[in-house]
């Protein structure tokens, strides 16, 4: 397990307590809402408030704006800052922030601790494969069913917004609602393909990967270096394949598990403006 | 050659269509009859939006469901819909005023970040209006029940504006003015006289697809 790097140089471990954080900030907010009246962050992914930072998940905000046809402009300022780091780094909210992720990477553990095939279920073959472009169809049909029914549906049946709703609920009413389901068939998705939700059906990550096509942060595949031991694709969980430099592809997700398990260090984040501007200014001096 | 049905086959087929029955059979199929009330509002007597909120046609179309109003409300009056009681209204958020009316404490028009709920003062607040059946109003029925209770008038947060009292002490409501909050009508104390059997003399009606200033007497008497 990740021989080339030691266990602090490891990006993934920033990954994994950054979901963390992430997860318990929505979690625990309805708790600090109810008991102690601290309003100082509310909501969750869908629109989270801290202090007097409003954050508006793009998604939403978009259908909100396509159903209603007007615009209003906190949500708009509200959905400048997600964009942006779409813009700049592509999917990190996937990866690095969304609940269903934490939760998803928590059962991949969960797995990985059973004896013998621990190992095996962690890193497992994918039974079902889809082609990668259902996720455009995904995202498409969604705003066209939105559209045409003339209410926004994400809104309420996202499963990282219903991971913040539920537990709400659970604090301020005493009961979760009929949407958890939602979030369950999420899960057990992931025990046939790894991420068979995020990769394939998931609009907002549709969305995230559409903006952030042109990305800076991508990870680079370094052919002089790879050995060719592949170990790259299995870890994958979106299943792309890092060794023919797919990682470049719009369909990464920039978690890092890939470069951390390549044992030649063949594969490196890498800002992409980075590598343009660097020979320039060497040549000029 | 003749296709052969391998138990297998029956099996997946019977399951299918079993899922498939207990699905639809679980809709409610009495809502599909007409496509206009299949995404009806489940704003009604006693059920309403929030302060501050737009009409209710743009209400569901521009909220986003992230449920910022419920988490500051201090009083946890405003609640949520779920896909059984609103249908694609879930997570919408309500107020019912019979359990818990709005103080009008204000705090959760200012931080919706949709505009679904727009800040505004509190005597601009129409979240409803307030009807008095005269007919169950111990007060109004002085004769019967020989009480005179003045609580919704001591209650109200725009009392002698919102509601008035007349030479008999009998109250009534001026539909201009009245924000709709429901606190008269969640402490009305008409329901514990034994004859009511235990309805309460006020309700709020929710003004629902009419802009504000055209609520006019006639469609609240309608309502």
């Amino acid at each position: 397990m990740a021989r080339g790097k030691s266990f602090f140089k490891r990006i993934t471990l920033w990954r994994y307590l950054f979901l963390t954080v992430c997860f318990i900030v929505v979690v625990a907010n309805p708790f600090t809402n109810y008991y102690w009246n601290i309003n100082f962050i509310q909501g969750w992914f869908q629109s989270l408030g801290v202090g007097n930072l409003w954050v508006v998940s793009p998604l939403e905000g978009l259908e909100s704006i396509l159903t209603a046809k007007s615009f209003y402009m906190p949500s708009l300022v509200g959905m400048v800052v997600p964009v942006v780091l779409a813009l700049l780094m592509g999917r990190v909210f996937c990866s690095w922030m969304c609940p269903i992720e934490f939760l998803s990477l928590l059962t991949d553990k969960v797995l990985g601790l059973v004896p013998k095939w621990g190992r095996k279920l962690k890193y497992r073959k994918d039974l079902v494969r889809l082609a990668k472009y259902t996720i455009w169809f995904s995202l498409v049909s969604e705003l066209l069913i939105t559209m045409i029914i003339g209410y926004p549906m994400f809104v309420w049946w996202s499963p990282p917004g219903l991971v913040g709703r539920e537990t709400m609920f659970y604090v301020f009413y005493k009961h979760i609602t009929v949407e958890a389901v939602i979030v369950l068939v999420v899960l057990v998705l992931n025990l046939i393909t790894r991420r068979m939700f995020c990769r394939y059906f998931c609009p907002l990550g549709a969305l995230l990967a559409l903006i952030g096509k042109k990305r800076q942060l991508v990870i680079k595949y370094d052919a002089n270096r790879c050995v060719g031991c592949k170990v790259c694709d299995s870890r994958c969980p979106m299943g792309i394949l890092p060794s023919i430099g797919e990682s470049q592809s719009i369909y990464c997700w920039n978690c890092a598990e890939c470069v951390d398990a390549c044992p030649t260090s063949a594969l490196n984040f890498v800002w992409r403006d980075k590598g343009i501007i660097l020979p320039t200014t060497q040549r000029l001096n | 050659m003749e296709k052969k049905t391998d138990r297998r086959g029956f099996l997946k087929v019977s399951l299918s269509a079993f899922m498939a029955g207990t699905l639809f059979s679980s809709c409610d199929l009495s809502r599909f009859k007409n496509p206009k009330t299949m995404i009806k509002s489940p704003i009604r007597t006693n059920i309403l939006r929030p302060p501050g909120a737009v009409p209710e046609e743009h209400f569901a179309q521009k909220c986003i469901r992230c449920g910022r109003c419920g988490e500051v409300c201090p009083y946890h009056c405003i609640k949520y819909f779920d896909v059984k009681t609103g249908g694609v209204f879930s997570g919408t958020p309500y107020i019912n005023v019979m359990e818990k009316p709005c103080y009008l404490c204000m705090k959760c028009v200012y931080v919706c970040p949709t505009g679904s709920l727009v800040p505004c003062a509190k005597e601009e607040v129409r979240m409803g209006v307030a009807v008095i059946n005269r007919q169950i109003c111990v007060t109004w029925q002085q004769e019967k029940t020989g009480l005179m209770c003045k609580t919704c008038f001591n209650v109200c947060p725009f009392s002698g504006i919102a509601i008035k009292i007349d030479h008999d002490f009998r109250p009534y409501i001026v539909e201009e003015n009245c924000t709709g909050c429901g606190i008269c009508a969640y402490s009305c104390i008409a329901d514990t006289y034994p004859e009511n059997n235990g309805k309460k003399a006020i309700a709020i009606q929710p003004i629902k697809w009419k802009k504000i200033k055209e609520v006019k007497l006639k469609d609240i008497k309608n309502s």
